[in-house]
C-alpha cells in the first residue's frame, strides 16, 4: 500500500510558512523515492480566512482544514489531539513530517508519544523504510557528529530549518474541511493574555536564518557593529556574536552563537573577527559553508572554515558589503 | 504546589567523541559527564527562585541514567533542591528521548507534580522532545520555548511567556503543567561548601528501572540507532589572496557565488 505523508502547517509567521514549505518539499521527495504516495497538509487554526486559498497552492495533494476555536492558540496538547484525529482518517502507513519551526519542534515529542510511534527532531535527511518507519539522519553534539536512527511506524519527525527545499513546482491542492469531535482534548486550560510584537529588526532570527553573520573581538568595539549590520542586511542574514563580545557587554546574550548560546546551521556562516574557541565552533560548525575573516592566520576558525580572508575586519567589511550588494542587485563582479 | 525538575548528565562539550565498535552510537568510555550544561542548571535555578518567592513548597529532582548520574542530582541538591530520584539504568541500557519521557513520567506520576520543569534540550542528542512527550504521558498540558514563569492570576494557574516566530506570547495556564524552558533564570547559583555538605544528607533514592517499567501499561516505543558519524575533518579554509580590500571582497563573493553556490 502506498504511504501517506502528513505535514502540519505552521502558518503563524513568515518563518513558520517557510518551514512548512520545507516540510512539504522533504515529504514530497521522501514519497517520490519510495515510488510515490499521498502528500497531505494539515492546516490547523481558527479564522484561517485567506490562508485556506494560499495553502492550497503549496503543493500538497490534499489540504485538510481544521478551523476550530479550540485551535486558536497553539497548544501542543490540543494540536496533538487534532493531529491524531487526522492521522486516524488517513490510510496507513502514515509518516508525519513537521516543520523546523517552534510549532513542529514542540509538537514532535507530544505527537509521537500520542501515536505511540517513533519520533525525533532536527532531521537533515529522511528515508522511508519498507516497514513504514523512517530512517533519519540528524546532528548532535552541536553538529560535531550526526546519528542515523530508525523510527518505528507511525513515525513523527521535525526538520532542521534550512535543510530541505520547498516543493517545486507547487501544484494546486484539494481542500477538505475536517470537523473535530466534541468534546475536545483534555483540559486545554491555556488563555492567551497578550501577544507582544516581534522586536523591530530587519534581520531574521538567528536559529532559522539561511545566512548568519557573527562578530567577535576583532571588531574592536561595539561602536563598529554598524559595519557588520550593513553586511548582514545586504545578505539578508541573522546577526550573531561570540561569547567574548557578549561577556564584554558589547552585544546582547540573545545573539550569542555557541555552546551556551544558539546553535545554528545556515547555508552560509560568516565569522568576522572571531578566533574560533571550541565553545563557538560547536554552535556553528554544521553550517553548510563557512567564511572566516580574521587578522591571525593561525586562528582556529580557519581550520573549520571553507573560505578565509586574513586581514582587518574593519577594513574588509565595507568593500565586502558593497560587493554583496552588487551581486544581489544582479551586477556580477 | 510542588515542582519536579528533570535533569540529564551529558558528556562535556569539549569531549573527544569516538564511534563505538557497533558503529551505531558513540563510545561512552572515557568521556567526562557534567550536569546537563547550562540548560538544566537554569531549570533548577528557576524552580528554586519560585520556591524562594513562596510560589512552591518543594523542588524535587529526577534523572534517568547510570549510577554515575547521581553526581548531577547531588549537584542540583547542593544548589538547593529538596530531594532527588535517580532512575538507574543498567549497562547497555539505551533509551531514546521518547522512551526516556515515558519512563520519567512513570516515576513522576506517583508523586506530586504541579509543575514539571525541563531545560531547553539535552546537550548531547539535542532533540528538545522530552518536555512535550512528558506532558502527553502524564496527560497534562505542556508548553515549550518558555522564557519566563510568574505566579500571577487565579490560584491553580501560572503565567508563562513563550517565544514564537510571530512574537512573544503571554499565556495563563492551569496546573499541573510541563514547562520546557527556552531560557531559565540567568546566572544559576553555584553551590557553597556548606550546601554541598548539606546535600550529602538530603534524600536521594536510586530506583531500578525495572520497577518503573513494571508500572507502565506498555513497554516504551524505542527507535533504533543505525549509524553514528563524526564529520570528516575539514581540510582548512581556502585563503583568498589579495592586493587590496576591494579585490579580496570581489574574489570572495565570486567564490561564494560560483563555487559554493550560496549567494
Amino acid at each position: 500500500m502506498s504511504p501517506t505523508a502528513l505535514v502540519l502547517a505552521d502558518p503563524r509567521s513568515p518563518l513558520g510558512i517557510r518551514a512548512t514549505l520545507e516540510a512539504l518539499g522533504a515529504a514530497e521527495v521522501l514519497l517520490a523515492h519510495h515510488g510515490g504516495g499521498k502528500l497531505v497538509l494539515g492546516l490547523l487554526g481558527h479564522s484561517l480566512g485567506a490562508l485556506r486559498e494560499t495553502a492550497a497552492g503549496w503543493g500538497a495533494d490534499e489540504v485538510l482544514l481544521l478551523d476550530d476555536a479550540r485551535l486558536a492558540v497553539f497548544q501542543a496538547e490540543t494540536y496533538a489531539w487534532a493531529a491524531e484525529t487526522i492521522v486516524k482518517r488517513l490510510s496507513s502507513p502514515t509518516v508525519v513530517v513537521l516543520p523546523g519551526s517552534t510549532l513542529g519542534r514542540e509538537l514532535v515529542g507530544r505527537l509521537s508519544a500520542r501515536l505511540r510511534g517513533g519520533g525525533t527532531s532536527e532531521a537533515l535527511e529522511l528515508d522511508l523504510e519498507d516497514t513504514g518507519g523512517i530512517r533519519v539522519r540528524r546532528p548532535l553534539f552541536g553538529g560535531k557528529a550526526s546519528e542515523t536512527v530508525s523510527l518505528p511506524a507511525p513515525a513523527v519527525v521535525s526538520l532542521r530549518a534550512n535543510a530541505f527545499a520547498p516543493p517545486e513546482p507547487p501544484r494546486p491542492s484539494r481542500v477538505v474541511p475536517v470537523l473535530l469531535p466534541d468534546p475536545g482534548a483534555g483540559s486545554a486550560g491555556a488563555h492567551l493574555l497578550e501577544r507582544l510584537p516581534v522586536p523591530v529588526s530587519d534581520t531574521p532570527p538567528l536559529t532559522q536564518a539561511p545566512v548568519v553573520v557573527s562578530g567577535g573581538r576583532g571588531l574592536h568595539g561595539p561602536e563598529n557593529w554598524p559595519l557588520l549590520e550593513d553586511l548582514a542586511r545586504a545578505l539578508g542574514a541573522g546577526l550573531g556574536a561570540s561569547r567574548a563580545v557578549v561577556d564584554a557587554g558589547w552585544r546582547p546574550a540573545s545573539e550569542q552563537v555557541g555552546q551556551t548560546g544558539s546553535s545554528v546551521s545556515p547555508q552560509l556562516y560568516v565569522a568576522v573577527g572571531i578566533s574560533g574557541a571550541i565553545q563557538h565552533l560547536v554552535g556553528m560548525s554544521s553550517s553548510r559553508c563557512i567564511v572566516a575573516i580574521n587578522t591571525d592566520p593561525s586562528a582556529p576558525i580557519f581550520k573549520v572554515a571553507d573560505y578565509g580572508i586574513v586581514g582587518d575586519a574593519l577594513v574588509l567589511l565595507p568593500p565586502l558589503t558593497e560587493a554583496v550588494r552588487r551581486v544581489r542587485a544582479g551586477v556580477v563582479p | 504546589m510542588e515542582a519536579v525538575v528533570c535533569i540529564k548528565p551529558v558528556p562535556e562539550a569539549d569531549s573527544r567523541l569516538r564511534v563505538a565498535p557497533s558503529g551505531a552510537t558513540y563510545d561512552p568510555e572515557g568521556l567526562r559527564y557534567t550536569l546537563n550544561s547550562t540548560y538544566d542548571e537554569a531549570a533548577v535555578e528557576e524552580a528554586l527562585r519560585l520556591r524562594e518567592a513562596g510560589a512552591i513548597e518543594k523542588v524535587h529532582v529526577v534523572s534517568l541514567g547510570p549510577a554515575r548520574a547521581e553526581e548531577g542530582v547531588r549537584y542540583a541538591l547542593a544548589m538547593g533542591a529538596d530531594d532527588g530520584l535517580l532512575l538507574e539504568t543498567g549497562p547497555g541500557d539505551a533509551f531514546d528521548p521518547g522512551a526516556t519521557a515515558n519512563l520519567l513520567a512513570g516515576a513522576i506520576q506517583t508523586g506530586p507534580h504541579d509543575l514539571v520543569l525541563v531545560g531547553r534540550r539535552a546537550g548531547d542528542d539535542e532533540t528538545g522532545m522530552v518536555g512535550s512527550a512528558l506532558g502527553e504521558h502524564l496527560g497534562i498540558p505542556s508548553f515549550a520555548f518558555v522564557t519566563g514563569i510568574s505566579v500571577e492570576g487565579p490560584s491553580g494557574s501560572l503565567r508563562l511567556r513563550r517565544f514564537t516566530e510571530a512574537g512573544e506570547e503571554v499565556l495563563s495556564v492551569s496546573l499541573p503543567v510541563v514547562v520546557s524552558l527556552l531560557k531559565g533564570a540567568q546566572d544559576p547559583r553555584t553551590p557553597t561548601l556548606p550546601n554541598i555538605l548539606k546535600a550529602r544528607r538530603k534524600p536521594l533514592v536510586h530506583q531500578p528501572l525495572s520497577e518503573v517499567l513494571a508500572r507502565l501499561p506498555a513497554p516504551p516505543v524505542r527507535s533504533l540507532p543505525v549509524r553514528f558519524d563524526l564529520p570528516a575533518p575539514r581540510t582548512g579554509a581556502r585563503l583568498v589572496e589579495y592586493q587590496n580590500p576591494s579585490e579580496a571582497a570581489e574574489k570572495l563573493v565570486r567564490l561564494l557565488r560560483e563555487e559554493a553556490k550560496v549567494l
